[in-house]
């Protein structure tokens, strides 16, 4: 798309969509349902792509939707009518997922009994073998169990550097975290992953 | 020859890092660290992206159409609610808000402070029913002793962030860390007992409180200015220790207060 001309900058589509898209967040703000439900369908795909690589899991992942946009709702009033609404929207999906796996993580503590560091610790021959772990399906099924296995807050950062391609900064301030935090996270995650992956690499 | 460490190499592999070309250099030459980086972009190459669940155009509309009902009422920040009211409003409102700080701190000065060590294992044990207690008197305990071990833990994290906010120049944080790792699991195991007794904002607390503690103990020992900085503003931004402050009030004088002013509050208003 061209720079507009001077002339035709009111008729600008680019232009007309930001106005309008500006327009429809005060009115949200202000309270309106409606307008916010411009909102929701335009965002929800994102929301959604967001929440299932953080989570890993498609019904918590609509949980996460949902709470999401509920808790967008309700602070809506404290979004700063400068800021990216996207961004803004990107970071409350973001620390929903933590929560939701905090909750869950704490529900099935006991019951899981098993972390990363004692599937780390099975020894080589009870792992499957190299042919049986060639195949596709077992291989994106250990490394789900290795994510799963991460703590809610290692795994939100992994999946922002790893899958989000975010910098530690941005990170950092996604989660609400110090740079030096979030860079520690995203290095714990990596290591568990190495031990818990070791087999699948076959050295 | 300086080789490089695991999470120098971690950061090489995703961009990051100051010293990207001094690696490369160093991974040219040195067998070791070569090595080490092979096996860290190995394991990473395996962790591909899921595949995605495919969602449709109306998928928006379909999550519309779930929460519509469930919209909550909208937060309104302070500095908009002052806005609404009158200027003769807005005196009154901070005559009332000065009176009370004026009580708070007069009833903190003179009243005579309860003995409250109860602590968690010994909460939770005599928590354990009592030969003929009822379900009733059985709640009323609980909350009881879930508000005085709440209001303690509040108050030793209330010195572990004064002693972050405080700290010298040294900016040696090693002592706050083993305090803030000490109090996340008890942290952690309230958040979810006030989430069990209805106690919402309580809960809510709490987990801004262990996000900062988490935050304390994974910060090097020897921590920069400019992240103790980043540390101190992120608890001045979220009010943390005002809210702490104002909780473990409350919870004191809910725990003095009548069987019936002790009871779960439902509500799932946030301090925050």
């Amino acid at each position: 798309m061209g720079s507009p001309r001077s002339g035709d900058r009111g008729r600008d589509p680019g232009l007309n969509m930001d106005v309008e898209a500006a327009a429809v967040l005060a009115r949200a703000r202000q309270g309106d349902s409606e307008a916010f439900r411009a909102l929701v369908e335009r965002h929800s795909r994102s929301v959604f792509r967001l929440a299932y690589r953080m989570t890993g899991n498609e019904q918590d992942a609509e949980d996460v939707v949902q709470e999401s946009l509920l808790r967008a709702y309700r602070q809506l009033g404290r979004f700063e009518a400068r800021a990216n609404f996207g961004t803004w929207l990107y970071r409350i999906v973001a620390n929903c997922s933590v929560d939701l796996m905090r909750a869950k993580q704490a529900r099935h503590d006991q019951a899981r009994g098993e972390s990363l560091d004692a599937v780390a610790e099975t020894p080589a021959a009870q792992t499957p073998g190299p042919e049986r772990l060639a195949r596709s399906a077992e291989i994106d099924a250990r490394v789900r169990e290795a994510l799963g296995a991460l703590s809610p807050l290692e795994r939100a950062a992994f999946t922002l550097r790893h899958y989000e391609g975010r910098s530690i900064d941005e990170i950092g301030q996604t989660l609400g975290l110090g740079t030096s935090a979030a860079k520690h996270s995203v290095f714990r995650a990596v290591k568990k992953l190495r031990v818990a992956l070791q087999p699948l690499r076959g050295d | 020859m300086k080789h490089y460490s695991d999470d120098d190499l971690i950061l090489y592999y995703y961009g990051e890092g100051r010293k990207r070309v001094d690696v490369e250099r160093h991974l040219d030459a040195c067998a070791s660290c070569a090595a080490a980086y092979r096996e860290i972009a190995g394991t990473l190459a395996i962790v591909t992206e899921p595949e995605l669940p495919e969602r449709g155009d109306q998928y928006g509309l379909e999550v519309w159409q779930r929460i519509r009902h469930k919209l909550p009422e909208q937060d309104v920040p302070w500095w908009k609610f002052l806005s609404t009211v009158s200027r003769g409003e807005r005196l009154v409102l901070l005559a009332s808000a000065a009176a009370l700080v004026l009580a708070a701190f007069i009833a903190g000065r003179y009243l005579p402070r309860q003995e409250s060590a109860t602590e968690s294992a010994a909460g939770r044990q005599a928590v354990a029913t009592p030969s003929g207690a009822t379900n009733g008197d059985h709640s009323v305990q609980r909350q009881r002793i879930l508000l005085s071990s709440v209001a303690d833990h509040l108050d030793r994290s209330e010195r572990v962030l004064t002693d972050i906010m405080n700290t010298s120049d040294s900016r040696d944080i090693s002592i706050q860390q083993r305090w803030a790792d000490d109090l996340l699991t008890t942290s952690r195991l309230y958040r979810q007992d006030a989430q069990d007794v209805g106690e919402q904002s309580v809960a809510s607390v709490l987990d801004d409180l262990e996000r900062s503690l988490l935050e304390i103990v994974h910060s090097p020992s020897k921590i920069s200015a400019a992240d103790l900085e980043q540390i101190r503003r992120r608890i001045d931004a979220a009010a943390l220790l005002f809210k702490v402050r104002v909780l473990s009030e409350e919870l004191r004088q809910r725990e003095n207060a009548p069987a019936a002013s002790a009871a779960p509050r439902t509500s799932t208003r946030k301090t925050s």
